[in-house]
């Protein structure tokens, strides 16, 4: 039972360490012991990044890869828990895709988006294609173990009871491995937004990964950190909203799958 | 079965051999309370008062959950007191005295799974006396054949059985040549035959080494059967209501000693008190 | 999901051979198998436009020509050289930090709070402004890839410091063993499955990490080599250098958990055998 002194020491250290790193970052800059050119002081950076929120100019990039994260992490998620729950529930299905999907999972997804930029072009198609191609496995593979993990003697009774394959897989197998397939879509949502902002980069037409490579190449030093910021801040804000929502689903659930 | 050289110990010289120097074991109005589920102290000890002599056996038995394992920790110095005090000859204990050790109840959990048997023997002393290789390693091989485990010492623990398992803790605790050792419970998990092995095994390596012997049980038998005196602990708080000597004959034979009608009057008397301590003293 | 072997009311056979047969992941491979001639079909009779879709009988021919003319080879090892240098700094820092945050409570009110916070940031984003600071080079690729393996090591060695069986430190403690020691022979062992787990996750990390970043900046490695390629058109050489990566990654991962299963046979056959013995 933390006392109110032991909380407050808490947050003093946590926040002491960052604190003082910009601290130290600003005198540095300042005083001309690191490169301002190359690493201004944090103050500007924070200056410049107000500058991009203020005027708005953050939203179009932003809105596009949240655009396509989001697209490409539904479509890849739906797809892995509708065949998670076939593999893990069937065992002929199970046999036929396992091959398969055990030779394309070590592959390395960013390795795909040179082919995938051959085929679709540098646009949403291609970005969509490789999020979803990405969030796909981990969401699946944690399906297979959630639905293998729920007992059969949950499914055998309702089957006594004359429920429907549909209505079995609704009541009893999603929110019983829904843990586990939490799991792999929170690993997913950081391999995602990943991917995302790789392919931007390398596309160049537009998102937050295309305005922080943009910002760099054009040698406007403090905007390539400012974007820098507004990344970290979104891969911060997805996180709490991902726990948000995690928390509100699968309420009931006490122990967490590993 | 005859009984007290099951385990016929080897005889050697040296440190190996020789018993230990003992000290008086002091426990003074120990008292241990925990924080409970709302905020509010349970008293786990109320106050136990023990003095024993040096090389004594000491048994304490008590119903499950009576703060037997939580009296045993304080006095082996895992466990700070509430209130009160041990002391170990001249010595405050204040931390893990150097001349105690005490013998886990998950015996099989206290042996260190990633360290062979001989290693797992080697790490009570290896760290104080800095002896060559070969000096640990006979030393090692000394305690191990005491407990007739001397072909086993490149085993790993989880490749022997309950019983052995609980030879080799005996072992690594006496080959840290302790003044006092603290046993919680520590045949309470193998099975009947196995237990009366076990008895006679620490009977005769006790009366070798002479080292003060504190045994924590709920089993009335082996209380009486071991000990030199009985101490009977109640419910929480707990207390010692009463101490009991035994004053049966030394060595002590497995079957003979247990059909002794000294033996079956002390058990009788132990019973009849504990059940009716159970009765109108239990809480929850 | 078992299918009975021998259903006593059919008035067939007994259908061993079929259920046996279902029991294989045969069907699999062979879905792999039709998916690959369909590649190949697909590709010789034009079915899909050719210049991006070569035969997988070409790329393969490609592939193996590469590795034996020597063209491969330095990739291979470039991309290794660096992906093993960050990953040995990642998980050096990751282990120690664990450690410290684990057995020290301070340590662990100052660090985690900013741990936590430089974790969700998505790794590319990083690479851009520090190539003001570090260039365009191995500096700044190592900095990305271990800063990204720093975090599942650190986080694994604090869960698994932390979830040390109690009954090992008191062991450690009733024999007076001092705390350096018993940090060495008892606590690192005890919690060295965890270690070990987190130093698989980022094995895998440090892979696709040191792609992104070859692929990103600079011109050297094996993901610079597929972006190359793709730029080129070659697309044979491309689609090689796709299966080239997927075998590398694939054998980092097996050969790891080789290691690994021998390094702590001890927690398996002890959980096989363990528990409280009867």
């Amino acid at each position: 039972m933390p006392s109110g002194r032991d909380r407050a020491t808490a947050v003093v250290l946590g926040i002491a360490l960052p604190l003082a790193g910009l601290v130290a970052l600003e005198i540095a800059s300042r005083n001309g012991w690191a490169n301002p050119t190359f690493l201004p002081p944090p103050t500007a950076i924070l200056a410049t990044f107000w500058g991009i929120i203020a005027s708005g100019s953050f939203i179009g990039p932003l809105a596009q890869t949240l655009l396509l994260l989001f697209t490409g992490y539904g479509i890849g998620c739906v797809a892995a828990i509708v065949l998670g729950i076939l593999m893990g529930s069937s065992r002929p299905v199970f046999n036929l895709f396992e091959p398969l999907t055990e030779l394309l999972r070590p592959l390395p997804k960013p390795a795909l988006l040179p082919a995938l930029i051959l085929f679709l072009g540098l646009g949403a198609r291609m970005e969509i294609t490789i999020v979803a191609l990405g969030c796909f496995f981990p969401v699946l593979i944690n399906t297979i173990q959630g639905v293998r993990a729920v007992e059969p003697t949950m499914i055998n009774t309702a089957r006594t009871f004359g429920h429907g394959t549909m209505a079995i897989w609704r009541r009893i197998l999603l929110p019983a491995s829904a843990p586990y397939i939490l799991a792999g879509m929170r690993i997913s949502l950081g391999l995602g937004l990943i991917l995302v902002v790789t392919a931007e980069m390398i596309a160049g037409s537009g998102g937050l990964g295309d305005s922080i490579l943009s910002a760099q190449r054009t040698f406007l030093v403090k905007e390539s950190y400012a974007w820098l910021v507004v990344l970290a801040l979104l891969g911060l804000l997805l996180t709490w909203l991902f726990t948000w929502v995690e928390r509100r689903l699968a309420f009931w659930n006490a122990p967490q799958a590993q | 079965m005859s009984v007290v050289t099951n385990f016929r110990p080897r005889k050697t010289g040296g440190a190996a051999g020789a018993p230990v120097a003992g000290s008086r074991l002091l426990v003074d109005q120990i008292g241990k309370s925990f924080l409970g589920p709302d905020g509010g102290a349970i008293s786990a000890i109320g106050s136990v008062s023990l003095d024993v002599a040096p090389g004594e056996f000491l048994a304490i038995v008590g119903p499950s959950g009576c703060g037997k394992s939580t009296l045993l920790q304080v006095i082996a110095g895992l466990m700070m007191p509430s209130s009160g005090k041990v002391r170990l000859g001249e010595q405050d204990v204040t931390g893990e005295p150097a001349h105690m050790v005490y013998l886990f109840q998950q015996y099989s959990k206290s042996l260190l799974p990633w360290m062979t048997v001989a290693n797992n023997v080697m790490f009570a002393f290896n760290h104080r006396l800095k002896l060559s290789n070969a000096a640990a390693k006979s030393r090692c091989r000394d305690y191990l054949a005491m407990v007739g485990l001397a072909d086993f010492g490149n085993h790993y623990p989880w490749q022997l059985s309950g019983g052995m398992q609980q030879r080799v803790a005996i072992a690594r605790a006496l080959a840290a040549e302790p003044q006092v050792l603290l046993m919680d419970e520590p045949f309470s998990s193998v099975d009947a035959l196995t237990r009366l092995d076990l008895h006679s095994l620490i009977l005769d390596l006790w009366g070798q080494k002479r080292f003060t012997a504190v045994l924590v049980t709920h089993d009335v038998d082996e209380a009486i059967f071991l000990a030199d005196r009985v101490a009977v602990l109640t419910h929480r708080p707990a207390t010692i209501s009463e101490v009991i000597e035994t004053k049966l004959p030394r060595p002590r034979h497995s079957i003979e000693t247990r059909e002794s009608p000294e033996f079956l009057a002390l058990r009788h008397r132990l019973l009849k008190y504990l059940l009716a301590r159970n009765q109108d003293g239990a809480h929850a | 999901m078992t299918q009975a072997v021998w259903d006593p009311g059919a008035r067939s056979l007994p259908r061993l051979r079929v259920s046996r047969w279902r029991d294989t992941r045969a069907t699999g491979v062979l879905l792999v198998l039709a998916l690959l001639a369909l590649w190949e079909a697909s590709a010789r009779f034009g079915i899909v436009q050719s210049t991006n879709w070569p035969p997988f009988s070409t790329v393969m021919v490609t592939l193996v020509a590469g590795l034996g003319d020597g063209e491969l080879m330095p990739l291979i090892l470039s991309t290794l050289w660096r992906m093993a240098r960050a990953y040995a700094i990642g998980c050096a820092l990751g282990v120690t930090v664990g450690f410290a945050i684990a057995l020290s409570r301070p340590m662990r009110q100052l660090l985690l709070p900013t741990i936590e916070l430089l974790r969700p940031i998505p790794i590319p984003a990083i690479i851009p402004p520090l190539i003001f600071l570090l260039g365009l080079g191995d500096a700044l690729r190592i900095f990305a890839v271990a800063f990204a393996c720093f975090f599942p090591v650190v986080l694994n060695t604090f869960a698994g410091v932390r979830s040390v069986e109690p009954v090992y430190h008191q062991v450690a403690r009733t024999f007076g063993v001092p705390r350096m020691t018993a940090l060495r022979r008892v606590v690192f062992p005890a919690s060295l499955p965890f270690i070990l787990a987190g130093l698989r996750t980022s094995l895998g990390i440090a892979f696709v990490v040191t792609i992104i970043a070859e692929m990103i900046v600079g011109n050297e490695g094996l993901g610079n080599y597929l972006v190359t390629m793709q730029f080129a058109m070659k697309t044979s050489e491309m689609y090689a250098g796709i299966i080239l990566l997927t075998a590398i990654a694939y054998l980092l991962n097996r050969l790891f958990i080789v290691w690994e299963a021998h390094a702590i046979r001890w927690a398996r056959l002890a959980e096989a055998m363990g528990g409280e013995p009867r």
